[in-house]
């Protein structure tokens, strides 16, 4: 999909989960979870409802430590090569550097360019030029600039459904993070947004590293270089997408892959 | 096959009484909330043609400026022979009696009954001022702390059962409440501790003594803050729980600490339901009675707060340049007791001798307290509408 970069390739993984459990309080949601991702790839995470892919994505910015009792129990989760559980990572330099864009497309209510610039602000940028440079940047790469730039003062909720998706990439893009997650972020959009969505990660893809979650086996097709195969807390395939889907080693992927699964 | 048409109905009910007890229970059901707007119809017209004559006048202005611009007096009543009434106040008297000079047959006096209701006015807007300033910061701390930063526990449910508790208490117990812990053993900065301190604490230049604040509209202020607390923090949590849970996710994905996306991404949107609510807050502190009776009012006082007798700041100079004594003299009106409307509406009905004057400054004074409270209940209103429209989401 995307042309081999030999100066990435040779980066070690910039995400490595290693055999990794986690808990919900007393019950296992994750067990014994190992993948590597590689920069400026798109990793595609699929597997039924409950698997846990939510879960082991949240867990590389993690999210998971806003609910009670959830807690990496064994093994590490490495970003950037730094084990982000480490006590002298600060979450808020963690997050700055892996952005999340969620199932449910939630702009501020605020207007269009507060929303892209809030993640700067909150890093206490105050720069009007900067902060003006970043939203240009931002909205550029999200492919909404030139639909926006003259009403950026407008409220971001008159957008339509995928603009205001569009939007909330820009707006975690805008702090330029090297991992965006993103948590099928199509889920609620019609068939033309989520294709823009999907030309828009082939782009995003050459800047950042794009891990995604979907429940849709074509969509991991279409936008993924590796896709990983969860089933009931358990990472059962990692390969390149391709492999994956037309030559699956094992005959659990196989049979999801089918749609005869038990 | 077309379906024939009979001329039985398939429908016909089977007279088991079930529509019967439909219509009863609707019927009781409608009884039961006509009862309740007729109860508030019949409160607020009695009150209306009672007490609007005495708040306002025919002639222009309109409004009975004296009823709303003058402290309470002392009415004088003098009776001619010729069955004329003449009220007066205490100055007036004597003149009308010469004027009357034979004809006069007897003078009645009525406490409370005369001049204006400013002092309580001015004494319940003080009170409601503090009352609402000291429940909402406590309030809204205490909700965010409940509703963004609480782990749900032991701790959380023995919190809110005290909550819950403290908006059961009677008010007359918040008022001694007050009393003990305020108008007795609050502490204050003084030079030299009073005796009655309970404890005193040296710091050098001044003292800290828990010698209490005496009853005072701050001793009031806050013992109706406490009063109010619980509405205050049960209204503030459930706005901050209405504010979307996607927003606080989204603003600690981009690297926002909790208290940064309280501040930019869950007050702004939360604080229309917050002031309504402590609107609704200051209707309550307006109207109770109880908890001042013992911290703050008097049920009279010939004087507002700020008239006190101190000798008046040299007239060359601006405020400015005796700032401090400006301060101070401002702070002083918190530490003045005061009369309040609720309690001034109960001593005109309960502590003097019932008659057709008392009556009318009860009615008045009722009134225009109505009027106040309805006020500030369209103004939260009108604030609800207005700061929905700028934060909807």
């Amino acid at each position: 999909m995307v042309t081999p970069d030999p100066s990435s390739a040779a980066k070690p993984p910039v995400v490595q989960v290693r055999d990794m459990d986690f808990c919900y309080g007393a019950s296992p949601a994750l067990h014994d979870i190992h993948l590597q991702v590689q920069y400026h790839r798109v990793t595609a995470l699929i597997g039924p409802s409950g698997c846990g892919k939510s879960t082991l994505l949240r867990c590389i910015n993690r999210m998971n430590d806003r609910v009670t009792g959830a807690r990496v129990t064994k093994g590490a989760v490495l970003v950037k090569g730094k084990n982000i559980h480490d006590s002298d990572v600060d979450l808020t330099q963690l997050r700055k550097q892996v952005g999340m864009v969620f199932q449910k497309s939630n702009p501020f209510p605020k207007s269009i360019y507060e929303n892209v610039a809030y993640g700067l602000r909150i890093h206490g940028e105050k720069r009007k030029s900067v902060l003006d440079e970043a939203v240009e940047r931002s909205l550029t790469q999200a492919a909404l600039w030139d639909d926006l730039k003259d009403r950026l003062q407008a409220n971001a909720l008159a957008l339509s459904g995928g603009q205001q998706q569009r939007l909330c990439i820009a707006r975690a893009i805008a702090t330029l993070p090297d991992v965006l997650l993103m948590d099928e972020p199509c889920s609620a959009l019609d068939p033309i947004s989520t294709l823009k969505i999907e030309e828009l990660m082939h782009q995003l893809s050459q800047n950042y590293t794009i891990v995604i979650v979907t429940h849709n086996m074509q969509q991991a097709v279409r936008v993924s270089d590796f896709t990983a195969f969860l089933h009931l807390g358990k990472l059962v395939e990692f390969a390149p997408t391709e492999e994956l889907f037309t030559n699956p080693r094992e005959k659990l992927t196989e049979s999801y892959l089918r749609g005869t699964f038990s | 096959m077309n379906p024939v048409p009979t001329a039985e109905n398939p429908f016909a009910g089977d007279n088991s009484g079930i529509q019967k007890r439909e219509t009863a229970a609707r019927w009781a059901l409608r009884a039961g909330s006509y009862l309740v707007v007729l109860t508030t119809a019949a409160i607020m017209l009695h009150i209306f043609v009672k007490g609007a004559p005495v708040a306002f006048q025919s002639k222009w202005p309109f409004i009975n400026t004296q009823f709303l611009t003058e402290l309470p007096a002392t009415l004088h009543v003098i009776e001619g022979k010729q069955g004329q009434h003449i009220e007066t106040d205490v100055n007036g008297a004597d003149a009308v009696k010469k004027q009357l000079g034979e004809n006069f047959l007897s003078e009645k006096t009525i406490s409370y009954s005369g001049g204006g209701i400013l002092g309580p006015i001015v004494g319940t807007a003080l009170l409601v001022v503090v009352s609402v300033s000291v429940a909402l910061f406590l309030g809204v701390s205490c909700a965010i702390y409940l509703s963004e930063y609480a782990k749900k526990g032991k701790f959380l449910e023995t919190v809110r059962l005290a909550i819950l508790n403290l908006a059961g208490v009677p008010s007359v117990v918040f008022g001694l409440f007050g009393l003990g812990a305020f108008v007795l053993t609050a502490p204050k900065f003084v030079d030299v501790p009073a005796e009655r301190s309970v404890f005193s604490i040296p710091l050098g230049f001044t003292t800290l003594s828990f010698e209490g604040w005496d009853t005072c509209v701050l001793s009031g202020g806050f013992t109706l803050a406490f009063v109010i607390l619980p509405v205050i923090i049960t209204a503030s949590e459930q706005c901050l729980q209405a504010v979307p849970q996607g927003f606080r996710e989204t603003s600690m994905a981009l690297g926002a600490t909790r208290w940064q996306t309280i501040r930019y991404s869950v007050l702004p949107f939360a604080t229309p339901g917050i002031l309504t609510s402590s609107i609704l807050g200051i209707a309550r502190a307006a109207g109770e009675t109880a908890p001042i009776m013992f911290t703050a009012a008097l049920a009279f006082k010939d004087k507002l707060p700020w008239q006190k007798d101190l000798p008046p700041l040299p007239a060359d100079a601006s405020i400015f340049a005796h700032w401090e004594q400006s301060v101070s003299r401002f702070l002083g009106i918190f530490t003045e007791s005061v009369q309040a409307l609720p309690y001034h509406i109960y001593t005109l009905a309960a502590k003097i001798p019932q008659n057709e004057y008392a009556e009318r400054a009860q009615y008045g004074s009722v009134f225009v307290f109505l009027v106040l409270v309805a006020t500030l209940a369209a103004a939260s209103i009108w604030l609800r509408i207005h700061l929905r429209k700028k934060y909807k989401w």
